[in-house]
């Protein structure tokens, strides 16, 4: 079974953001970066279809040089080889680029599989993998919990999350594209002999098509205002929580 | 012109389709409605009941169970009838799986979970929520945007009358590829607090575990989870998948009540993006005071059972 | 379940901080220098990043990086700013005193401010481009044995719950064989603490001594403060009897790093090292620089003071020790960075020349120590050998001998000076409070929290970024809990909850009337402090899962 997985490298969950002075995107200069958890999960998932399957998987990322940090860390935890589809241009860029950049990448490669993960931890708009299947021509399905492949055969049976605790099995053939959802098993290490062999493990570069015009773009990142003044409400217990919930329910529409 | 496209299964509507109408009502444009399915006019004639110029219902046997392909199909076909500027969704899990594919269909762009619309841009969370951006679409042509969650409310929608019509479109079944079963529900080991509106949360304020019990009447009283910070999960009075915080779940829910909790930065980080925040306290220093939009100082023991009189009255 | 992995090097460094990365890139140039058979070398790293667990203040004083790395401008040495102005005011509650002259110990003309994190990834950048090996996320564990002779360690076992229980992802730990191992695993190294202990390398030698630095990163408002200025404190808010002062360095880019160093070896069983700091921090001299600033980063790491004297053996069969492992600091001038490289390069030296020559024992390895004693380090560290010492006797005697040395060349009468623990030194409550004895969940001398200027233990934590997965055992090894709330309590008042300046170490109701010490591991910041500050030396402080810890960008 030949699978590409989508990464993509992000500030880490902890990084104090700041704003950069044109207020279109974060100061990532010195940041600290770290793969996209949803990717992780989807590497992962990945692997284990590897290990069960056979096959080879290979990991495609769209983005500036720096994000030869998690290719090789895909590397190191078992991924076969990697395409990077390189330019500085791709760090913030809108999903339609994007999807784009990592078609050019997975076209190529055949593949009977695309696992990308459900959305991105920067950006979080979930369309890059959904808008990559309909340029590959894939049937998709999106914030998968499980997947079901039988050796020899040509269909899939997934799982997806709904709402509120409901979910459900749908079948589709291969090949497919499916997003990952956070969560779903748990994420090996890479060991010390994976890290060496990581280094000479193939990356294939390739450059990305020529930016489409016209896309969405952030015309201005900001921190939220908390504008509102905190309402203190008094009065004996009784009477401020008589009041507390009068105006939850009449003002803030809360209850 | 506006074309919402409202969701419905089984021919219950999804509350979250009136958020919807309610938003791009908020834009001041002429606005359709539109509902994909089997047997849905019931459906359609409910959503008569907003400001709108029409509902089209889009009634196709295949489209019956909800599919990517099915539905993509549908709306490329109805997108190419209705030549809307703009199409608005609600932001729900269905949405998110085949409104990308439709936006690559028809080459137009998409912007997903959307809390407003300002001047012709779009704001909405990014960096999980630690940071707002205004999303301008540089493009003429149509686009098409999803709204949060909540970000709108239902009881804001514009009533009306709008005449329902149905909409037929050609739908080759055999190119559907997704082969749904039928949705079934499981009870879910871990508790998503992310998917809850309402939190009550507990801090060391509650002083023993048997006064959870207090917390967790609240909650009931308000529809609400119960969560809590750190120490409480520590202490093992409330399981860790209860924790709100860096170390636990990060929420924005509508509501939240903080109970006893002084608000430490690390639960802080967790739960600052909420609607709307109460906190009650004795501590008049408080941190989570400054972050609240409602305050009370004072013994929760007394008001917490006086809010539970409150909302049962 | 995987079988433990095994790894065959020629010479392993254990630790990824300034003397390690100066070691591997010796060994670099020595193998481009000498050429024959390319040597196996690699880097363990704690940390999930190189440099992500370095703090200092700090202002370096490059000599060593002139001899190792001669073209570092060239090649972008993060050296942040030269220093231009350098200041030492004696502090009380108020009033500042500025010297009017600079004694030659502080003096800083020639050095530079920089950040520790961003020079060790630079130094780690150039040991990588030598194609050597930095594994990152990979503490050592434990030494391993071949016979007598050292050789090599084992990793940290990774998938381990907390109730150590194994979890699916299970992976035990590295064995890396190695012909020499160089242990520069940082002040209170876990690896050097328990192979000094083992091979007796400490016999003779006085006991080590150290100090808590607490550190913030702050941005203040533009022209507030010029880049290169150097300020160091004494007198408040620490007391006469207690060793350390305050620091103060601007950065470019309106960035000011700031802190407070405390010897850990305090007589107040109620002193708090945080508390202290904040008081610092409220002092005109420093508050009229950070008002209306906003807090970047904090941290915490101990420091080794206690000097020439308490430096153990550094050598043994397949073994060398280098940098503030092995307490190379110079406590008079407040500065090891330059030596721990300075060491770093020896034991470098030596171990390519036991590997290449095929005799790795402990008389070939004597050879780093030889190297030692004939270098700038023993000229610079032998002067003030004493020093720390001396200020056991109080700050004024200290700064008296200080000043001394530079007449005497360090020696006095009784020399060495007579030594302790530091821990040793801490008082029983009854005998230093006497009647007034406070309650110990008080604060002498409290300090107001205001969260723009002071701020709680717990919020310096988030700003330290320490992240540690949850699911794993403590990592602070407490061998008798049972102290905590009866014998301590009362004899001491519980000093961890206050020496630990990431809130660690809580005693909390355990439900019958009594408390109970709840161990907060996750808060780490791997200072050390408590490792070394335990009255009754039971806390063992190991390596959590690899890649835990602090976030010390910019520090």
């Amino acid at each position: 079974m030949k699978i590409a997985v989508c990464i993509k490298q992000v500030v880490t969950r902890e990084w104090q953001l700041r704003v950069n002075d044109q207020k279109t995107w974060i100061r990532d200069q010195d940041a600290s970066f770290e793969l996209n958890e949803p990717d992780a999960y989807a590497l992962e998932e990945a692997l284990r279809l590897k290990e069960k399957h056979g096959g080879e998987v290979v990991v495609c990322c769209a983005g500036p040089a720096r994000s030869t940090q998690v290719i090789r860390e895909a590397l190191a935890r078992g991924a076969d080889r990697a395409v990077h589809v390189e330019s500085d241009a791709l760090a913030a860029a809108d999903a339609g680029t994007v999807a784009a950049a990592l078609a050019e990448a997975i076209a190529p490669e055949q593949v009977d599989l695309v696992l990308t993960g459900l959305q991105s931890d920067d950006q979080g708009f979930g369309q890059v993998g959904v808008i990559l299947a309909e340029r590959l021509g894939m049937p998709h399905a999106t914030i998968i919990m499980e997947v079901q492949a039988e050796p020899g055969q040509t269909s899939l049976r997934v799982k997806r999350e709904l709402e509120g605790g409901w979910f459900q099995w749908v079948g589709l053939p291969m090949p497919a594209l499916l997003t990952i959802q956070s969560g779903i098993n748990q994420l090996r290490y890479a060991t010390l002999k994976g890290i060496m062999a990581a280094k000479k493990k193939e990356i294939r570069k390739v450059t990305p098509p020529a930016a489409a015009p016209g896309g969405p773009r952030i015309a201005s990142l900001y921190f939220p205002e908390k504008g509102k003044k905190t309402q203190i409400v008094t009065g004996t217990p009784a009477e401020a929580a008589k009041e507390l919930v009068r105006r939850l329910r009449e003002e803030a529409r809360a209850l | 012109m506006i074309l919402v496209v409202a969701e419905q299964r089984d021919g219950t509507l999804n509350r979250a389709s009136l958020e919807t109408i309610a938003a791009a009502q908020s834009t001041g444009d002429a606005i359709k409605i539109a509902v994909l399915g089997s047997g849905v006019d019931a459906v359609a004639q409910e959503l008569g009941k907003a400001a709108a110029s029409e509902v089209i219902a889009v009634d196709d046997p295949a489209l019956k169970d909800y599919t990517a392909d099915g539905f993509v199909m549908a709306l490329e076909q109805l997108f190419a009838a209705e030549t809307p500027d703009r199409v608005f969704l609600p932001h729900t899990y269905q949405t998110r799986d085949f409104a990308p594919a439709l936006a690559a269909r028809v080459t137009r762009p998409l912007i997903t979970d959307c809390i407003a619309v300002k001047d012709g841009a779009y704001v909405r969370p990014m960096f999980q929520g630690k940071l707002q951006a205004d999303i301008a679409v540089n493009d003429a042509g149509p686009h098409i945007a999803t709204f949060q969650i909540g970000a709108y409310r239902a009881d804001a929608m514009k009533a009306g009358s709008a005449p329902v019509r149905q909409a037929s479109v050609a739908i080759d079944a055999a190119k559907i590829r997704q082969k749904p079963e039928a949705p079934f529900k499981e009870a879910k080991q871990a508790v998503d607090l992310s998917q809850a509106e309402r939190i009550v949360a507990v801090g060391r304020g509650i002083k023993a575990q048997e006064h959870v019990a207090l917390a967790q009447q609240l909650a009931a009283a308000m529809g609400a989870e119960l969560a809590a910070s750190r120490p409480i999960c520590d202490a093992g009075w409330l399981p860790m998948d209860r924790q709100i915080g860096s170390s636990g779940q990060t929420v924005a829910p509508k509501l939240y009540v903080a109970l006893g909790i002084s608000g430490a930065i690390q639960h802080l980080v967790g739960m600052k993006g909420s609607r709307t925040i109460v906190a009650v306290n004795k501590d008049p220093e408080a941190p989570i005071l400054e972050i609240a939009d409602y305050g009370i100082v004072g013994d929760l023991f007394e008001i917490v059972p006086a809010m539970i009189a409150a909302l049962n009255a | 379940m995987a079988d433990r992995e095994t790894l065959d090097v020629d010479i392993l460094i254990v630790g990824g901080g300034p003397a390690g990365m100066s070691a591997a890139l010796r060994l670099a140039q020595l193998q481009k220098e000498k050429g024959g058979e390319p040597l196996a070398i690699a880097v363990l790293e704690k940390a999930r990043e190189a440099g992500a667990h370095m703090l200092s203040g700090a202002v370096l004083d490059p000599s060593t990086l002139k001899d190792l790395v001669p073209d570092f401008k060239e090649r972008g040495a993060p050296l942040a700013a030269d220093v231009r102005r350098d200041d030492i005011y004696f502090l009380t509650r108020s009033a500042k005193f500025r010297l009017p002259i600079t004694p030659p110990f502080f003096r800083n003309h020639g050095n530079y401010i920089i950040s520790l994190n961003r020079f060790v990834k630079w130094l780690a950048g150039l040991v990588e481009a030598e194609g050597i090996d930095i594994f990152t996320g990979f503490p050592a564990t434990e030494v391993l044995f071949d016979g007598g002779a050292v050789a090599g360690v084992r990793t940290g076992d990774r998938g381990i719950d907390k109730h150590g229980q194994r979890k699916p992802t299970f992976e035990p730990g590295v064995d890396i064989r190695a012909k020499v191992t160089i242990l520069t695993d940082g002040v209170r190294g876990n690896l050097t603490k328990s192979i000094v202990r083992q091979l007796g390398l400490d016999e003779g030698k006085s006991p080590a001594v150290y100090a808590i630095g607490i550190k913030e990163l702050w941005e203040v408002p533009a022209g507030r403060t010029e880049a290169g200025r150097v300020v160091h404190t004494m007198g408040f808010p620490l007391k006469m009897e207690e060793f350390g002062g305050g620091f103060m360095y601007s950065l470019p880019d309106n960035l000011v790093s700031l802190g407070l160093v405390a010897g850990l070896d305090y007589k107040d069983p109620m002193f708090d090292p945080h508390v202290a700091f904040q008081h610092l921090k409220r002092h005109p001299l420093v508050a009229s620089v950070l008002d209306g600033g906003s807090l970047v980063r904090y941290g915490a790491k101990a420091l080794p003071e206690g000097g020439w004297y308490t430096i153990p053996k550094t050598y043994a069969s397949g073994v060398l020790i280098a940098g503030d492992a092995a307490g190379f600091m110079n406590s008079a001038r407040l500065k090891g960075i330059h030596l721990a490289m300075r060491t770093g390069m020896l034991a470098a030296e030596t171990a390519f020349d036991a590997v290449r020559n095929g005799d790795t024992s402990e008389a070939a390895l004597k050879a780093y120590d030889d190297r030692v004693q004939a270098s700038a380090v023993r000229a610079e560290l032998y002067p003030v050998r004493n020093v720390h010492q001396a200020f056991g006797y109080g700050t004024i005697a200290g700064a008296a001998f200080t000043g001394l040395s530079l007449v005497t060349g360090g020696g006095w009468i009784k020399d060495p000076l007579p030594a302790h623990g530091g821990w040793t030194r801490i008082r029983k409550l009854a005998s230093y409070y006497k009647d007034a004895r406070p309650d110990s969940e008080s604060t002498v001398n409290p300090v107001k929290i205001d969260r723009q200027l002071t701020f709680d233990r717990l919020t310096g934590v988030h700003y330290s970024g320490t992240r540690h997965p949850e699911d794993q055992p403590s990592h602070l090894i407490v061998h008798d809990a049972n102290i905590c709330a009866t014998r301590c309590r009362e004899e001491y008042g519980n000093p961890c909850i206050r020496f630990c300046p990431a809130n660690v170490y809580e005693m909390v109701d355990a439900g019958d009337g009594t408390k109970k010490l709840q161990v907060n591991a996750s808060n780490c910041v791997h200072c050390k402090t408590c490792d070394i500050m335990d009255p009754y030396q039971i806390i063992d402080w190991v390596p959590p899962e690899g890649g835990g810890g602090p976030h010390y960008e910019g520090m």
